[in-house]
């Protein structure tokens, strides 16, 4: 039987990131990918990731992708697609249907990076054709270039939810709300903001009450609900919509471990079905490891360091590398994971309402209900300050282990500090420059440049911009409030487009002088 | 509640539901044990669904007419669940010369015994059945035979004994039974003890070990084989399928799906790691076999398989008698894969046997002291 | 992991519910009543209702709705999901033809 010392099973982000790892190594791996893409949901991911500079923030997840395909060549790797596992067995025999075969494999180890799949809710006419995952949402425009629908009601207010609501309106789709039965936004602030900004309006404490059409989805009512979740009569909206995409949470693809015999646990904070693992990974079946979400729903960037533990320790499990080598390389994964592990997100504090920052500042309530802050509260914030000329105006109002900004600013004039969560200051006695690479390196998009008064009267806004078509410079439109209402004329008075901004683009529109903290985003 | 009643049963498969409901029914009381979480989770819920008299060692063949003749037919109606009993034949397959001769041998038995089969040809084959390939040339066939749903029916007889009134307990494993004042009275558990008049050990190859706890020995061993089930298909046919060399059995569902089991011949060395693990090799076998004589499935897919013990009696046929060296004890195990055709014959019996009624079948044959060497 | 589970024990009356014709398992088109009636009617695991209902036992073998079932009959139960056993997972993990399925190569 073909033979390998590690057989993985899953080409996403920890997948990749463990066959290098253990590849690396001088290991021999293979990685099967039921996919016709590798790269899991990283390709799916257009956006650019938070995080520290060592760990790839500001850098889009496909691009990630890329790089550890990249990599996972260079050290040696067999990445085989279109491999569907449809069985461990014991001895570690794999077997995997590959075309019109089932190919019988054995491996010393195996690491099982399967990944998650999209969870339902049910409601009055879910079964209809319409009601799509989010992640399906997203696999059909962002890896088939399939657009999902003309007009979009979104459920829930997660990261998922947000960050697909914002790439369904890069795509061309309306999204006519954003609907959560929490009573806050589940997701990252920023990316709330980015799509509030847009003009998508967000009802919290409400769900679906029922999908209408007859053979397809023409329409949506949503109520709200009370603290037990139940509706209360007479709150009912109605919006006529062709798509609803359920972004409801994930749950882990672990079937595969249960075949093979890992001790499972239903765990609720894991995301349902995991296996028992400790910190490398390591299943309780020896030699059988799981790395990323397989093993509990979390992000990208954690998967990746899952994925590279748990390849060391594979490397170490067939003494690849002696217990101190691996010691010390899964002690500096683990730093890393610690490091995205911090803030008001971290899984410990997942379902806490959390008040305050870190640094003793109010959150917004306006942010958590609405989806943006409200123009009244935004003052209270270290990044947001007033100086003559251009400026940096940082919208960044809750701890979250990410710090692109302080790196990208020239000049020094942000500075997160050595704690990676702390809210980014605006630094004094630095001179901004407006060079944008701020704006453009800011991972949610929270970070514009402002020129209180370039002429009597008005005031400069750069913005980041992620659609299509490009405003030119001379064109007139509306400048949007943080809410997306218009609030003033706008004319765009200058667009930069560089390879280093990454295909951001930044926006400066002209506004009237007492908008110049106020406009956010701008239509035509 | 009061862990006493007036029979216990230890095993809460379909001879033990079966039981179960009988008893209820008569009004007596009733407390079933089972090792597992579930109802049924053993051969009942994991055999091909075969309601067969062909087949059948003559000294079992009793059990099964009488099934067919008053019990199966019925029993839908009986249970108030649709357990899928379908009488519309068994076709045994035959491929070559040497399939001819084992096949006729059965038939020439079977008709010994009064059973209504025939050997028929190729084409006779293909009217009763269009979708068996060309290369069949003879199967025995046996029009009175048939299949049901051994889910449904197991957890029917499960069903129907909970309402009306038998009580059941799962996740209780029984670690021994013990008697008191010469009698089998007590079954203990991790945590309980239960108190029985009589004591039913309905529970497969387990069976062997609890009797032993009572100085009894069931001369049987265990073997895991596996099934499969694919996705729904439209209605192709109705008859159970076998062959002559064993590559497949299986029928269509009422729901669509086809359920085959068969084997890969490495049975008897198989190992599970204690919970009923298939083999990479197996499945794959049976599909080749079923391909071999229904060539339209080819494209139809397998959604799921599983594995499952026969508890496999030293002589082929069951344990099905009261022990009379340990007054109060009933065994009924060793089904060595044929279980659940009789499985409501079966239960029936084992409710008479608990009131000590005189049987309406004669289970002579099926006495736990038969086994002694043929020369003694 | 058995725990011991009393199927006499009074778990209430079947109370019928507006959205009891709601389809919860798409492959096999088991609707929440249906469900809630067999656990009434003494199913008490995940197990013995995918056995009798088919719920999970389709195409997607449950990956829709596994977690919806578990909370239906947890609710019925009076119990939590996390507290159900979920069902066994079987190969193949995603359905396969036959003619693949049967087409191997061992060596």
């Amino acid at each position: 039987m073909k033979r390998y010392d590690l057989i993985i099973v899953g080409a996403g982000p920890s997948g990749l990131s463990a066959a290098v790892e253990a590849a690396k190594r001088g290991m021999r791996v293979i990685v099967f990918d039921e996919n016709d893409k590798p790269g899991g949901q990283l390709f799916k991911q257009i956006h650019k990731f938070f995080g520290s500079k060592e760990h790839r923030a500001k850098i889009r997840g496909f691009r990630i992708g890329e790089d550890l395909l990249k990599e996972a060549a260079e050290f040696g790797v067999k990445v085989v697609l279109n491999a569907t596992v449809i069985g461990i067995y014991p001895q570690k025999e794999v077997t995997v249907r590959i075309e019109g075969v089932v190919e019988h494999y054995k491996g010393d180890a195996i690491i099982a990076a399967s990944g998650a799949s999209e969870n339902m809710v049910t409601f009055d006419g879910w079964t209809l054709p319409g009601v799509i995952g989010a992640g399906a949402a997203q696999t059909m425009m962002n890896i088939h270039g399939v657009k999902p629908g003309r007009k979009i009601l979104m459920l829930g207010s997660g990261n998922v939810g947000l960050v697909v609501s914002f790439q369904l309106m890069q795509c061309g789709c309306e999204v006519a709300a954003l609907v959560d039965a929490a009573p806050r936004v589940g997701g990252y602030g920023v990316h709330a903001a980015k799509v509030a900004r847009t003009g998508v309006p967000f009802y919290l404490s409400h769900t679906i009450v029922k999908a209408e059409g007859e053979d397809h989805v023409t329409g949506v009512t949503i109520a709200e609900v009370d603290d037990k979740f139940q509706f209360i009569p007479g709150t009912e909206k109605h919006f006529e919509v062709d798509t609803i995409c359920l972004a409801v949470g994930l749950s882990p693809m672990s079937q595969l471990l249960k075949m093979a015999g890992c001790e499972m646990e239903d765990n609720p904070r894991r995301g349902g079905q995991v296996p028992v693992c400790d910190e490398k990974g390591r299943t309780s079946v020896a030699g059988i490891f799981a790395a990323g979400d397989v093993s509990g729903i979390e992000e990208a960037s954690s998967a990746m360091i899952e994925g590279r533990i748990a390849g060391i320790a594979a490397a170490e499990y067939l003494g690849y590398m002696d217990s101190g080598e691996s010691e010390q390389a899964i002690k500096e994964q683990e730093e890393a994971l610690e490091g995205l592990r911090q803030g008001m997100f971290a899984p410990q504090n997942r379902g806490k309402h959390i008040e305050t920052t870190d640094e003793g500042i109010q959150i917004s309530e306006s942010l958590l209900k609405k989806g943006y802050i409200g123009d009244d509260e935004i003052e209270r914030y270290p990044g947001v300050r007033h100086t003559v000329g251009i400026h940096p105006v940082m919208e960044c109002t809750q701890n979250i282990p990410c710090n692109p900004c302080q790196d990208a600013c020239p000049k020094g004039c942000i500075s997160i500090g050595q704690n990676i969560t702390s809210l980014p200051i605006a630094v004094e006695g630095t001179e901004c420059v407006g060079c944008g690479m701020c704006v453009a390196s800011c991972s949610g998009q929270a970070i514009f440049l402002v020129d209180e008064q370039i002429e009597e009267g008005y005031a400069s806004v750069t913005m980041p911009y992620e659609f299509l078509p490009l405003p030119e410079t001379g064109t007139k439109g509306k400048g949007l409030g943080r809410d997306g209402s218009p609030v003033c004329d706008a004319e765009v008075i200058k667009v930069q487009t560089a390879k280093a901004f990454d295909q951001t683009h930044l926006l400066t529109i002209k506004v009237p002088e007492d908008m110049a903290m106020k406009a956010r985003f701008f239509t035509f | 509640m009061a862990d006493t009643a007036e029979v216990i049963i230890i095993g809460g498969g379909i001879i033990g539901c079966a039981a179960a409901y009988y008893l209820a029914r008569g009004g007596v009381s009733v407390i079933v044990l089972e090792k597992s979480s579930n109802i049924g989770d053993g051969g009942s819920s994991r055999n091909g669904g075969g309601v067969r008299q062909s087949g059948r060692d003559p000294r079992e063949l009793p059990l099964a007419l009488y099934g067919v003749e008053h019990m199966w037919p019925m029993l839908s109606e009986e249970l108030g669940v649709n357990v899928e009993y379908h009488k519309e034949g068994n076709l045994r397959l035959g491929k070559t010369d040497r399939h001819r001769e084992i096949l006729q041998g059965l038939t020439d038995r079977a008709v010994a015994c009064g059973l209504d089969v025939n050997m028929i040809g190729g084409e006779e084959v293909r009217e009763i059945n269009p979708y068996l390939s060309g290369e069949v040339i003879c199967a025995s066939w046996c029009p009175t035979d048939g299949h049901a749903n051994p889910l449904a029916a197991t957890l029917g007889f499960y069903m129907r004994a909970r309402s009306s009134g038998a009580r059941f307990i799962t996740g209780e494993e029984v670690l021994r039974i013990e008697k008191v004042k010469g009698k089998a009275r007590k079954v203990v558990t991790a945590g309980n003890v239960y108190e029985g008049g009589k004591i039913i050990v309905a529970c497969g190859y387990e069976s062997r070990a609890l009797a032993r706890t009572v100085g009894i020995d069931v001369p049987m061993r265990k073997e895991l084989i596996e099934a499969l089930v694919t996705e729904a298909e439209p209605q192709m046919f109705p008859q159970m399928l076998g062959t002559a060399d064993a590559d497949f059995y299986g029928h269509q569902t009422e729901h669509g799906s086809f359920v085959f089991g068969g084997a890969s011949g490495f049975e008897d060395t198989n190992e599970d790691g204690g919970r009923n693990m298939t083999m990479s090799i197996t499945a794959p076998e049976i599909c080749r076999g079923i391909m071999k004589y229904i060539p339209k499935l080819a494209h139809t897919k397998i959604v799921r398989t599983w594995a499952g013990y026969e508890d496999v009696c030293a002589d082929g046929i069951p344990v099905i008698s009261p022990v009379g060296e340990v007054p109060g004890l009933i065994l009924a195990c060793a089904f060595t894969g044929h279980g659940f055709g009789i499985a409501p014959v079966v239960g029936k019996l084992l409710s008479e046997l608990a009131v000590e009624q005189e049987t309406f079948l004669d289970l002579r044959e099926f006495r736990y002291d038969r086994f002694i060497p043929c020369g003694a | 992991m058995c725990s011991i589970n009393d199927r006499s024990r009074d778990i209430g009356e079947y109370i019928p519910a507006p959205d009891d014709d709601m389809v919860i398992c798409r492959c096999e088109e088991v609707t929440k009543g249906e469900i809630r009636r067999a656990v009434h009617a003494g199913l008490f695991t995940i197990t013995e209702i995918r056995r009798y209902l088919r719920a999970g036992m389709g195409l997607c073998q449950g990956q829709t709705c596994a977690r919806l079932v578990k909370g239906i009959v947890a609710a019925e139960l009076g119990s939590v999901p996390a507290e159900l056993e979920p069902a066994s997972s079987r190969a193949p993990m995603r359905p396969i033809e036959m003619e693949v399925f049967g087409n191997e190569r061992i060596g």
